[in-house]
């Protein structure tokens, strides 16, 4: 089944807003970088390369929608790309973006731009799928790299990809980790979907909820969670909506 | 059974001695106040007094993660993992985990026998110790006292100057053959172990308790608390569950089968294909998790599948009691089906 050059998938990788951190994140992956370009022909990828193509077999979006050029832009790709992959927590949720919807949108404006904000029209911040079609989300800040990997390999063995629905501490007991909050810490992971391999409890840190929250999150036992551990309810809340505003602050218990 | 006596200073020799014999796995300290099984390396790193590890040794027989089988697309083949023969001493296990071990020894054999459990298992001999039961602890309220020797080969019941070393197995005899450093046992009384029942109802009771409790009030209530994170699944020694999921390699020819631990508690476990979940809510998994352990293999063994470690407890961030929920079960089934307290209704027996 090796994939011969003439057929090999068109792939193609476009940020939005973003710190473009997840396309230097692919970068990384240094000893796979090879093997992968085997199966799949890279043809736009702005981070890497100047290349441009019309169409693609598979699309990989970073970064968030918060202008009306972004809409246009990913209703373009959207319409060329066979497959459209969100890539990172901007793409997948919103991101840290979307906590600039938490205030009115003009005072954002001019704060971010002062007396040249006229010049700049701008958006909530919207993850992807709040304006096209997102076939599969890779979360994370940055994306995971296994993860990417993961979903890359079974849409080229054409197997769906399966997406993780069980909570960081999950993977946090499988590595028989100390938990971070006897440690003193407060941390997300009892409700943040897992798939990262628990990095950041695996060093120590705690976990501020980058790849989402599972599909039935609690909020309401989260919040008592990270009360009883010591922080405020407006902390807490505060805590969870860093990557999540634009999920779940609607829902977020008042 | 033969007694002897080890001292404190002793212990690392006494390690040293058991290295000689196999691989030895012991607690070591992880973390800030944390303890974990580990293979031991240097002999005075071992900790025999502690309160409970993060994982129990069930960790060394169903491991977090493993590899079932490699495969190969190519020519359709497939390979087994290898699994080592070496001989493993567990030492300073508490009776609770050793327990559970036996219990999981059932459940891999009863019906279809699991070979990787039982390939891992063989060569296995168990050295207990004592413990200090602390809040979390029930063992005891389950029908396993602290020094319950079932189990092990050799068992350690702390005293003042070092440990009574009771000898129980013939292996254990062989174990501690050749260590030149022991005395006759002193006549001296071993620390003095205070265990408050924690339960409600003898454990013999809980069973008439959880005919009753299908439609209990207490699981709504505990699942308003919890966050269905599987903490309480992932550190049970007597949970089991695992999933399996293939693994290929960048090549998309070769891949892995791995198994890795999976929870009752967690959203895809009793999803299936077609969208459809069996459990889709927390208190039906709470009630699942619970009847696990008191109800479903209690009514076939006669045993509760709880141990008593209180491992859930203690790691549950919610701060989840498995003593409070069974004692709120009593308590619901006393109010609802005996109608009065129980102090009066257990020896009503005249109409018999």
């Amino acid at each position: 089944m090796t994939t011969e050059a003439k057929n090999k998938p068109k792939v193609a990788f476009f940020d939005f807003t973003s710190c473009e951190g997840c396309q230097l994140n692919k970068l990384n992956l240094e000893n796979d970088l090879l093997d992968i370009l085997e199966h799949v022909d890279i043809v736009e990828f702005r981070e890497a390369m100047d290349d441009k193509a019309e169409e693609y077999d598979i699309a990989f979006i970073e970064g968030s929608i918060s202008t009306p050029s972004c809409v246009e832009r990913i209703h373009d790709i959207r319409r060329r790309a066979k497959m459209l992959i969100a890539l990172g927590a901007c793409a997948t949720q919103g991101g840290i973006n979307a906590m600039k919807n938490l205030q009115p949108i003009e005072e954002v404006r001019e704060a971010v731009y002062g007396d040249e904000k006229y010049r700049f029209p701008t958006l909530p911040a919207m993850p992807v799928s709040a304006i096209v079609k997102v076939d599969y989300k890779i979360d994370g800040c940055p994306m995971s790299m296994p993860e990417f990997l993961k979903v890359l390999k079974s849409l080229l063995a054409g197997q769906e990809p399966i997406k993780p629905d069980s909570a960081v501490c999950v993977e946090c007991k499988l590595k028989e980790n100390e938990c971070v909050f006897d440690k003193g810490m407060v941390c997300l992971g009892p409700i943040t979907r897992g798939g990262c391999d628990a990095i950041c409890p695996s060093f120590g840190q705690f976990c501020t909820g980058c790849r989402g929250l599972i599909s039935n999150p609690n909020k309401n036992a989260m919040l008592e969670i990270l009360t009883e551990h010591g922080i405020s309810l407006d902390e807490a809340k505060k805590r969870i909506l860093l990557f999540n505003s634009y999920d779940h602050s609607q829902s977020m218990p008042k | 059974m033969k007694k002897y006596q080890l001292n404190k200073k002793q212990l690392p020799s006494f390690i040293d001695h058991l290295k000689k014999q196999g691989t030895v796995f012991a607690p070591h300290k992880k973390g800030d106040a944390s303890y974990s099984f580990a293979k031991v390396v240097e002999s005075d790193s071992v900790i025999l007094e502690y309160n409970r590890t993060l994982n129990s040794i069930k960790k060394y027989f169903l491991p977090p993660r493993e590899l079932l089988l490699s495969y190969s697309r190519k020519d359709n083949s497939y390979k087994k993992g290898t699994i080592g023969k070496e001989k493993k001493i567990f030492l300073g296990v508490h009776s609770y985990d050793m327990k559970a071990v036996l219990k999981l020894d059932y459940n891999f054999t009863e019906g279809n026998p699991e070979e990787n459990y039982l390939l891992r298992r063989r060569n296995s001999s168990f050295i207990g110790v004592s413990f200090i039961p602390d809040e979390f602890h029930f063992s005891q309220s389950v029908g396993m006292p602290v020094h319950d020797t079932d189990g092990f080969d050799i068992y350690l019941e702390k005293n003042d100057d070092g440990y009574t070393v009771k000898i129980i197995t013939e292996k254990g005899e062989k174990l501690i053959k050749e260590f030149n450093g022991l005395c006759d046992a002193l006549d001296i009384s071993s620390n003095h172990i205070q265990f408050q029942n924690k339960l409600k109802y003898n454990y013999n009771r809980l069973p008439e308790v959880f005919e009753q409790s299908w439609n209990a009030e207490v699981w709504e209530e505990v699942a308003k608390r919890c966050v269905g994170c599987g903490t309480c699944n992932l550190v049970c020694p007597t949970c089991y569950c695992f999933d399996v999921e293939d693994n290929m390699d960048l090549s998309l020819q070769n891949g892995t089968r791995d198994r890795s631990w999976d929870g009752c508690m967690l959203n895809d476990f009793a999803a299936v294909a077609g969208g459809e979940n069996f459990r889709k809510s927390l208190a039906d998994r709470q009630r699942h998790r619970i009847f696990r352990k008191f109800r479903y293999i209690t009514y076939i063994t006669g045993e509760p599948w709880c141990v008593g470690c209180g491992r859930c407890t203690a790691y549950c961030t919610a701060g989840i009691s498995i003593v409070d929920i069974v004692n709120q079960l009593c308590d619901e089934y006393e109010q609802k089906y005996l109608n009065r307290p129980v102090e009066q209704s257990g020896l009503n027996l005249e109409g018999l």
